[in-house]
């Protein structure tokens, strides 16, 4: 009997022992965000969705070579002055798995990665990207402006 | 009722019951599946039955590039990735027989030690949480985890599979100002920890659910190679951070906390106390920071001379190695994982049983299994 009294009786001091750090805990700010009314922005090293600046592109396929998951493709066209352009470039958002093995390779740093990182969507044609169209972004929600 | 239908002693018999714990259950941390035998409240028998998260990672690693296959080893231990690219990376430099600078190793080090109480955490938090401490300190732990994440994510630019240590270095130098992070975020943490001590590690509710529970004998613990912070709960000081130290932890000093009788709380204690001595393996090694830039310059494609090599690096769960076989072109012959997590659980049915059933899911979470290396 004295022996359960005394094992209620610490129980619940040490309950009241962790209640006293719990209740500290008002006194300090937030820690969370209102999402999706505030966002938390993204580091300058963040690696979101693949993107490409067309014009930088020399078509050298390293970045095809680098990839782990082969979520990449591209073709290219041999204009005259032996210089090579993209022809297609797709990007498979289901396969990748944002390891930026590819910008890491691109030597003339075309392929990027952007801030975007809600990518959720409901048709599953919407993940695969044609990099060389310019609005192939555009109606996905941006955390940062472009 | 004095005519009822028993007529003889033997109609009325007692009979083992089978259950089925797993694999969506939500204690068994990820999809473990255990096969109970009970004898009303006590377990006889415990069968885990593993693979529903088998991915196949050492077979498709002998099609993958050395360089390709370090954003797999990411989502082996999936809450301690840093730790797992270092295990890899190290053992590809040791076929390589490729030296790395000094830099290098510093920040290797300071990211692996952050990464270790990151994992430490949750599993504290969890375990916190399978004994019935609903979400309070699980939440608490998340809160200080998120800033060592905060701090990933500005290092390598991900929040949970880094893919920052790569052959010969790190994918890029560390950021401006991040020093200064590091620092406030080890004060800060050493103030949680103390709060975590007062929280839970001497609650008298805590204690009583987790004191000499799932009893781990030390000769047990070593014949089933069990490693890492369990083992050293029971009592073994083996740490290959000290015994074969590797990287640069042989210029820092740190304990190697151990504990006395092998139960669930000593665990937690253990895990609890390595977290101090990570930051304090952190801070002297900020301190003493060189530097330079920290990756050296090697081919994209590596092609290591036909052989093999083992290596082995202290995870926050237990000794990782990575054995490779090299035949001389660019991908691996034959990769081989030894992940500390599935000897951990090769031991669970001798600390079940004889159990109560309400002593498992405490058991199991002690022993901070973590399924995606185990699956692999
Ligand atoms: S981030 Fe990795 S997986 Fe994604 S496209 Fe680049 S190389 Fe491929
Ligand atoms: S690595 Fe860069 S330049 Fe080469 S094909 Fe890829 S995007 Fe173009």
């Amino acid at each position: 009997m004295l022996r359960s009294m005394n094992n209620i009786i610490t129980g619940i001091l040490s309950l009241i022992k962790g209640l006293i750090i719990t209740f500290n805990n008002n006194f300090t700010s937030a820690t969370t965000l209102q999402y999706p009314d505030e966002k938390k922005a993204m580091t300058e090293r963040f690696r979101g969705l693949i993107d490409l600046y067309p014009e930088k592109c020399v078509a050298c396929y390293q970045c095809v070579k680098a990839c782990p998951t082969a979520c990449l493709a591209m073709t290219h066209k041999q204009t005259d002055e032996k210089k090579k352009i993209t022809n297609t470039f797709t990007y498979n958002i289901e396969l990748c798995c944002f390891c930026g093995l590819c910008q890491q390779v691109c030597p003339t740093g075309a392929i990027y990665m952007n801030k975007i990182y809600e990518i959720t969507t409901y048709e599953r044609n919407k993940l695969y990207i044609n990099l060389l169209n310019p609005e192939k972004y555009d109606e996905w929600p941006h955390t940062s402006p472009k | 009722m004095a005519d009822l239908d028993i007529k003889e002693k033997k109609d009325i018999f007692t009979e083992e019951f089978l259950i089925n714990m797993g694999p969506q259950h939500p204690s068994t941390h990820g999809v473990l599946s255990l096969e109970l035998k009970l004898d009303g409240e006590m377990v006889l028998e415990c069968t885990p039955h593993i693979g529903y998260l088998h991915r196949s990672f050492e077979k498709l690693a002998e099609n993958r590039t050395y360089t390709q296959f370090i954003p797999f080893t990411d989502r082996l231990d999936y809450v301690a990735s840093m730790n797992n690219n270092l295990g890899y990376c190290m053992a590809v430099e040791n076929l390589l027989k490729l030296d790395i600078t000094d830099r290098a190793k510093y920040i290797r080090v300071i990211v692996a030690e952050l990464n270790r109480i990151a994992s430490h955490l949750i599993a504290i938090g969890t375990f916190a949480q399978d004994l019935g401490a609903f979400a309070t300190p699980l939440f608490y732990c998340f809160r200080e985890r998120e800033k060592i994440v905060d701090i990933f994510n500005e290092i390598c630019g991900n929040r949970l599979t880094y893919n920052y240590i790569r052959i010969g270095g790190v994918q890029s130098d560390l950021p401006k100002g991040i020093e200064e992070k590091i620092k406030n975020f080890i004060k800060y943490m050493r103030s949680k920890i103390d709060e975590y001590d007062w929280l839970l590690t001497y609650n008298v509710i805590f204690l009583a659910r987790a004191k000499n529970i799932g009893l781990l004998r030390k000769d047990i613990a070593i014949n089933y190679s069990v490693t890492g912070p369990n083992l050293r709960a029971s009592g073994v000081k083996r740490d290959l951070r000290k015994d074969r130290p590797y990287l640069v932890y042989d210029k820092f000093e740190f304990n190697v906390p151990v504990g006395v009788n092998g139960d669930a709380w000593d665990r937690y204690k253990v895990r609890i106390e390595e977290m101090r001595q990570s930051l304090k393996i952190v801070e002297q090694a900020l301190g003493s920071l060189p530097q330079g830039d920290p990756t050296v310059k090697t081919g994209r494609v590596h092609k290591p001379a036909a052989g093999e090599a083992y290596f082995r690096t202290e995870n926050p769960r237990g000794e990782l190695g990575f054995y490779i076989v090299s035949d001389g072109s660019a991908y691996p012959y034959r990769l081989k994982i030894r992940a500390p997590s599935f000897s951990n659980l090769a031991v669970l049915p001798e600390l079940i049983k004889d159990a109560k059933i309400a002593d498992i899911v405490c058991i199991s979470g002690s022993l901070d299994i973590l399924m995606g290396e185990i699956d692999r």
